[in-house]
């Protein structure tokens, strides 16, 4: 153990000293969210504030008493300024080129239908890429007090209360915890981030010391010295499991950093959250991250034992990355649970038990099978991997 | 002392390989070494020659305990490479051309580190290391990051991490490929005061000025067999060659007559 703790002292010192492996290992992964939080938030506050400031120029077609009570509601409203005297062709076709914002064109049989007690054609024409825009929101805020307006003399006219409209009064209850609610959510999405970053903190260590020592020509130090290669690859094996866990903390600890900076949410909610992401929580999702981190140190360290150089390592493990990333995904996808079945399926089931710690609903079946599948994966790398670097074929490859 | 008895070293060649051997070659697998035999004595330097691809590195990989001989045995200052290669590579200095250093470690660490899987107490280290850092001339830049040095130092820093632990056996395999003249004159002269110093020195190098300047014994290996195997004298006297690099090349060429007849 003394030769482990020799050979893992000088791995992590050459790791530390490589600044691409500090880039890949604690920048990014710190910096990322903060950084991501803080464009999105600046760019997205700044959007929102042109789009429900800026004057709409909106076109009003329809009969002239009609159209007067439509602009009569548009003028109420902030920020909207109507334009009539335009066909229903041109203002189309005026939107379409956005030197109009909108255009509220009423049905011929308007009136009648009204009198008739019938719903009323109003079509509005405007052009958004999204369904919820906010261009949208501010048109259908006046159309519908407008619509409020006429539904109050259609029900004085029939002498009805306007409550008769309802028969039904249906309160749903969700009796799930906030916990629940919002675990499920942030338990969803924080599985995914550690479990990319854990692989890629422990990617470039991996080939540095594997593939990098191997094209470097420093090998043969280590072979002629008085240890075991079972040491030498333990000693090695320790500085890529620390740089996965390490990357994998620092990348929750970013987005902890870029929440509490620049997410834009109420401060219930940000207690809510914190509440949810508690020591004992966030230990146990660590207690998931220790087995995966030894899962992917053994089997990066076995691709890149095997490779002859830092680049053919690379090209050999970047497909690697879509087989982790997937089954993380797989994991945010509603209505996939933690299952026996489930539980043993690698990097997805530390998905979704995070998921369910997170959400305080994990079942202790269900965990065991998790912890015992990935501590059977961590052994069963760490094996090959040792299997690996025993084979002369392998070491001296070129 | 070194003793390699009836040594084989047989690999299994991939397609690739085979491929590359020629239409000639059948086959997956090639001895890279065959039945070689020789003993290195305490206080001589014995040179191994062969033209590339004779099964020099491959020996003497297996005498470092890199590689396991498939039949036959090498024992190292009586210890056997396959069962106690600990114990071997413990009492070995190995310096090869190709062997590289740790670019973002300074000599001082390096050294330390070797020190350290040697087993070597602080106190022990501390003192060999002066003396080493001493006798190359590294002080000046033993703090320094190795990747910054001058290739002239880096040599030094090898030479520093293959005697820290004061082997009894060193094994150099063309240690001085690569190196300027000032350079190699460094391992030469670390070899010369090995054998001084009573210690059993293998080397395999393609210079022959080098072999003139120390070598005491001599063997010539070529397709993976010992083709010649005696002292320096002896070599010098069984050829009538104008030079050692002709009496190389005789000894080469009537070994492929051989082969051929």
């Amino acid at each position: 153990m003394r030769t482990v703790g020799v050979v893992f002292r000088k791995e992590l010192l050459d790791t530390l000293r490589d600044r691409r492996t500090i880039v890949f290992m604690i920048v990014i992964p710190l910096l990322v969210f903060p950084i991501l939080f803080q464009v999105m938030t600046t760019v997205q506050r700044s959007f929102t504030r042109r789009e429900r400031t800026r004057t709409l120029r909106v076109a009003v077609v329809a009969p002239p008493a009609t159209a007067a009570a439509i602009v009569d509601v548009l003028r109420d409203a902030e920020g909207i300024r109507p334009v009539t005297g335009v066909t229903a062709d041109s203002a189309r076709a005026r939107v379409e080129r956005d030197s109009l914002d909108a255009a509220i064109v009423v049905a011929d049989d308007f009136d009648d239908a009204l009198d008739a007690l019938r719903a009323a054609r109003v079509d509005v024409w405007y052009r958004s890429g999204d369904d919820d825009s906010i261009l949208r929101t501010r048109l259908r805020r006046p159309l519908e007090a407008w619509e409020d307006a006429l539904l109050e003399r259609r029900f004085e006219q029939l002498g009805i209360p306007r409550s008769a409209v309802h028969a039904l009064e249906t309160r749903m209850h969700n009796l799930a915890s906030a916990q629940e609610r919002l675990g499920r959510t942030i338990g969803g999405f924080l599985p995914y981030l550690f479990i990319i970053f854990s692989f890629v903190g422990a990617m470039y260590p991996a080939i540095d010391l594997g593939a990098g020592e191997k094209e470097r020509g420093t090998l043969e130090t280590l072979l002629t010295a008085p240890v075991g290669r079972l040491e030498i690859l333990l000693g090695k094996f320790g500085v890529v499991v620390l740089s996965s866990m390490v990357s994998a903390v620092v990348s929750i600890l970013g987005l902890y950093v870029g929440f509490r900076r620049s997410a834009d949410l109420p401060p219930e909610f940000e207690q809510l959250v914190l509440r949810i992401l508690g020591p004992a929580t966030i230990l146990r999702v660590l207690s998931l991250l220790l087995p995966l981190s030894v899962f992917f140190a053994g089997l990066l360290l076995s691709v890149s034992i095997t490779a002859r150089s830092f680049k053919e390592a690379q090209s050999m493990i970047s497909p690697l990355n879509i087989a982790v990333i997937v089954p993380a995904a797989i994991g945010l996808t509603p209505g996939i649970e933690l299952t026996p079945l489930t539980a043993l399926v690698p990097v997805l089931n530390v998905s979704l038990a995070t998921r369910e710690i997170v959400a305080g609903t994990a079942g202790t079946l269900e965990l065991a099978l998790v912890y015992a599948s990935l501590g059977a994966l961590a052994v069963g790398a760490l094996w090959g991997s040792a299997l690996w670097f025993r084979r002369e074929s392998i070491i001296f490859r070129s | 002392m070194i003793e390699v008895h009836h040594l084989r070293k047989t690999f299994r060649l991939s397609r690739r390989q085979q491929r590359e051997m020629g239409r000639a070659f059948t086959g997956d697998r090639i001895d890279a070494v065959a039945g070689v035999s020789f003993t290195c004595r305490p206080g001589r330097v014995f040179a191994l020659l062969g033209p590339n691809g004779a099964g020099k590195t491959t020996t003497l990989r297996t005498i470092a305990t890199m590689l396991r001989p498939s039949a036959g045995h090498v024992t190292v200052a009586g210890h056997d490479s396959v069962r106690e290669a600990r114990e071997v590579r413990r009492r070995l200095g190995f310096l090869t051309g190709s062997t590289r250093l740790y670019d973002r470690l300074t000599p001082a660490e390096l050294v330390r580190y070797v020190a350290d899987l040697h087993g070597i107490p602080r106190d022990e280290f501390e003192r060999r290391r002066d003396v080493v850092f001493d006798r190359l001339g590294m002080a000046e830049f033993a703090d320094r990051r190795i990747g910054r040095l001058s290739t002239g130092m880096k040599q030094k820093v090898s030479i520093a991490r293959t005697i820290i632990h004061d082997p009894p056996v060193l094994v150099f395999d063309e240690a001085t490929a690569g190196l300027d003249v000032v350079a190699a004159r460094g391992i030469v002269e670390m070899i010369r005061q090995a054998r001084e110093r009573g210690r059993t020195v293998l080397f395999s190098t393609h210079r022959m000025g080098e072999v003139a300047q120390l070598a005491d014994d001599l063997a010539i290996i070529h397709r993976g067999r010992l083709v010649f195997c005696d002292t320096f004298e002896a070599f010098r006297a069984a050829s009538d060659a104008p030079s050692l690099e002709d009496a190389f090349i005789r000894a080469i060429e009537r070994a492929e007559a051989e082969v051929a007849a």
